[in-house]
């Protein structure tokens, strides 16, 4: 199969246009004012240059954006990087950020023992704990699987509600996406903390939550995917004398089923590791045990919940994985 | 039986894309429509199952008048009766060749069983008897998508038998195949035609494919009929009447006789 | 001659499905009355939904005075913390994340390897975020310091994860290319690396980033600075109208980021 490698120069020309900047190419005959195309020089330089020419200059490159003259009299013409002017910025908002923040290096270098002294008495965890946070863990599984399946199952009709291809109500579509922002700005423990407050402590309140956070993900992600949908097939069956909703289960659903099942595994992966913080905020789950075990700086028994959290997690993502390769 | 009586079809945006047509089709009939695109050919295909309402005149589609009362259960208990193929297929690319077919029995089932795909015995020997008249068996559980574009078509003319109708409406069903593809996708057509005595109205591009294989061959140009006849009738003259221009390449499937012989 | 097959042939030859349908419906079905059995619903007591609805009803009436000014406690000048917090943690995670995920790409190190360094990877994701914030509030005491480098490990896990798919993903043509055309190590690296990984890096980034911003709301609440520790302490105090005040700075300030990350992102994926 592989005695027919093209010239390594060929695949690197091909990869290098895919990779590298957009050259301009002016023939020589470009002496003459304007054409159509805008393929030639004009005398006065644009503003627009100007301002480019300048901020190369203040930046690491050379002086001009660089002119290359070729052989046969083309002029190519390389385009204004934007990579140190990039750095420039995010230089600027890191200095700003930095003295915001008050970071303070010495402080964290000489301090920074307390960490690892933290890490080190949590590798001889303490085993007799598992049984007390056993019931925690699988309050959190509960939780977090609860929340995904009905996130997941309130996700599809708004998702819809949501695609252009399949409402056409301008008002419809945009109150329900601008909805479904707002539900998606807030963290997960805000609403759980939130939740807390009206339900009282306990894994219902954490439940709401990732149902919320659910809906609110899932939802994105299908009505980006219902608008690939291919409609013909929909019009196609609509024409046999089917009613409009059996041909939008016969010939939408099967479009977008594969796709549902996988983000829907996906969420579920997600939102085991949230739910276990939900319990800090008191929304139930194995989060109030980190918090307490925290608190008391009982670190082998902090130990003890990571390892049972890493299993789990480990194990479902791992199954997710599985399962979503087989859908697609 | 197909009637015209003084159909016109006027959009709402005000473009009139048939002016007056008068015609009538028998049950069995092979009918092939020609003309310059925009000519009217697609709108007065689509008029026979009211996916266009028609604006003036009268259209019966055997003794059911196809006016703005036709609608809700008795437009979809109508439309059963009709089967369309369209130019792009329209299959569902991710779901298997059968299921595809099967898809024209949705209509009859309830909501429920089309929801979750519960379809009888029957249906599914109905769906496979479909798609042998069409030579693909064999294709049965493989994806649709897999499949070239001359067995998606012929898949979605089994989709359309499955239907059981008395009228197949085919718009543009050859224009995106290659010759020899064509072909074969129209001699399915014809065999239905022929032994199922189904009614199958062709919209067709290409002018050599319509002479070959339809009996009776409408020319329309500006929105009116202007030639109703066998096609054994037809010629250079005649086309040049209908399309209002000389032939050129572009209408015509084979280019070469060779071509011709598939 | 082939054998045609008949229509009864082909009716026997239907994959049966009915198997995996029934099992998927019984895993499914005894983990929802499983998980549902421990979910008890509490009776919505009163005080509940009062709550709720003064919430709601302070959203459309926050605390003008804290949204709109500059001073210390201003909405403004916590968000202005907390989206630093989310940038430096952001910078400081990409930058740990790269040896990392070298380490950690199947095409680099080879199976054994990549896969300890996986399995590590995932181990840091592990620890829930306010759990490495209260770790490092021991270090460098309660503020936005801590923030910083909880956010900045938080981060390893995910970036390491996207750069390794990158990585993986690496077309090795354009390394023998360069090397016929005679480049050393550092070029081949610089011409031919980079450039296939950098605007999936700078995507990847941005996108933590907007993940940072959220999860830095958090860590206020652990004491790490940010917008939280006023969030929950105006909530737990029940002044609605403050918690509107901080919820609002919150959702403005995640929405306009969203904003533009988007549209960063989808010029990158469009241009290269």
């Amino acid at each position: 199969m592989k005695n027919n490698k093209p010239n390594p120069l060929t695949l690197l020309g091909r990869r290098l246009k895919n990779t590298s900047r957009k050259l301009t190419f002016r023939p020589k005959e470009a002496a003459t004012p304007a054409s159509a195309d805008g393929a030639t020089m004009n005398a006065a330089p644009l503003l627009s240059d100007k301002i480019k020419t300048t901020i190369n200059k203040l930046t690491v490159q050379t002086k001009n954006v660089r002119t290359y003259t070729l052989f046969d009299g083309t002029t190519v013409l390389e385009p204004f990087s934007k990579t140190p002017l990039i750095f420039l910025i995010l230089g600027t908002l890191s200095v700003i950020s930095w003295n915001v923040t008050n970071i303070n290096l010495f402080y964290l270098f000489s301090r920074f023992s307390n960490f690892f002294d933290i890490l080190w008495r949590m590798t001889s965890p303490r085993w007799s704990y598992f049984s007390t946070a056993i019931g925690p863990m699988l309050d959190t599984i509960q939780m977090s699987f609860l929340g995904s399946l009905i996130g997941a199952l309130l996700a599809l009709p708004v998702a819809f509600l949501s695609a252009s291809n399949i409402t056409k109500n301008r008002f419809v579509l945009g109150s329900t996406r601008f909805m479904l922002s707002l539900i998606r700005t807030l963290p997960v423990l805000v609403y759980a903390a939130i939740l807390t407050l009206a339900f009282g402590f306990g894994v219902f309140a954490g439940t709401i939550a990732i149902i919320l956070f659910t809906f609110g993900i899932l939802s994105k992600m299908m009505y980006e995917n219902i608008e690939t949908v291919d409609l013909g097939a929909y019009g196609a069956i609509e024409a046999t004398g089917a009613s409009k909703p059996k041909a939008f289960v016969t010939a939408i659903f099967p479009q977008i089923m594969p796709s549902y099942l996988s983000y829907s595994l996906y969420s579920f992966e997600i939102n085991i590791r949230y739910a276990a913080i939900l319990g800090y905020v008191g929304a139930g789950g194995i989060g109030l045990l980190f918090d307490d075990r925290m608190a008391w700086r009982r670190y082998q028994d902090v130990a003890i919940l990571i390892i049972m959290l890493f299993v789990v997690v480990f194990t479902i993502e791992n199954i997710s994985r599985y399962l979503r390769k087989r859908l697609s | 039986m197909i009637k015209f009586d003084k159909v016109g079809k006027t959009y709402p945006n005000g473009t009139v894309a048939l002016k007056e047509v008068s015609l009538e089709i028998n049950q069995g009939e092979f009918v092939a429509i020609i003309g310059l695109s925009g000519a009217g050919k697609s709108t007065l295909i689509k008029l026979i199952n009211k996916m266009h309402g028609v604006t003036k005149g009268t259209l019966t589609v055997n003794d059911t008048v196809v006016n703005a009362e036709l609608k809700g259960k008795h437009l979809r208990a109508f439309r059963r009766r009709i089967g369309m193929v369209f130019q792009s297929f329209n299959l569902i690319g991710r779901t298997s060749v059968i299921r595809n077919v099967l898809a024209a029995r949705v209509a009859e089932m309830n909501f429920i069983q089309s929801l979750f795909g519960l379809y009888s015995k029957d249906d599914k020997i109905k769906a496979l008897e479909a798609l042998d008249k069409v030579g693909i068996l064999e294709k049965a559980y493989t994806r649709a998508e897999q499949l070239s574009g001359g067995q998606q078509q012929r898949v979605a003319l089994a989709r359309t038998i499955a239907q059981d109708p008395s009228i197949i409406l085919a718009d543009e069903p050859v224009a995106s195949l290659d010759p020899i593809t064509a072909n074969q996708v129209m001699k399915d057509f014809a065999r239905v035609n022929k032994d199922l005595n189904m009614t199958v109205i062709a919209n067709m591009h290409h002018v050599d494919m319509a002479l070959k294989y339809a009996k009776r061959v409408i020319g329309i140009r500006d929105g009116v009929i202007v030639y109703d006849g066998p096609s054994s009738e037809v010629n250079e003259s005649l086309l040049k009447e209908i399309y209002g221009r000389d032939i050129t390449d572009e209408d015509i499937m084979f280019k070469d006789d060779e071509e011709q012989q598939a | 001659m082939e054998k045609k097959l008949t229509v009864k042939e082909m009716l026997d030859k239907q994959p049966k499905h009915h198997l995996t349908i029934v099992l998927t419906i019984l895993i499914l079905g005894s983990m929802t009355l499983w998980s549902m059995a421990a979910i008890s619903i509490p009776s919505t007591n009163e005080g509940g939904i009062t709550i709720i609805r003064s919430i709601l009803r302070s959203l459309a009436d926050p605390n003008r005075d804290w949204l709109f000014t500059l001073r210390p406690i201003g909405i403004p000048r916590q968000m202005f913390e907390t989206v630093s917090i989310a940038f430096l943690g952001t910078i400081l995670g990409a930058i740990l994340a790269l040896p990392l995920a070298f380490v950690s790409s199947r095409n680099i190190t080879g199976r054994l390897y990549s896969f300890i360094g996986i399995l590590s990877v995932t181990l840091i994701r592990t620890f829930p975020v306010f759990v490495l914030g209260l770790m490092f509030v021991r270090v460098t005491g309660p503020g936005p310091f801590a923030g910083v480098m909880t956010i900045g490990l938080a981060s390893i896990g995910m970036m390491t994860k996207l750069y390794v798919e990158s990585i993986e993903d690496i077309d090795k043509g354009v390394i023998e290319a360069l090397d016929a055309t005679g480049a050393n190590t550092l070029q081949k690296i610089r011409y031919g690396i980079i450039p296939q990984l950098s605007a999936n890096f700078i995507s990847n980034s941005i996108y933590r980033f907007e993940i940072n911003v959220r999860n830095a709301t958090i860590l206020g609440l652990v004491g790490a600075g940010g917008i939280g520790s006023t969030l929950i302490w105006a909530m737990s105090a029940y002044r609605w109208k403050d918690a509107a005040a901080a919820l609002w700075g919150i959702i403005i300030v995640v929405l306009v980021i969203e904003f533009i990350s988007t549209r960063i992102r989808r010029k990158l994926a469009s241009s290269d």
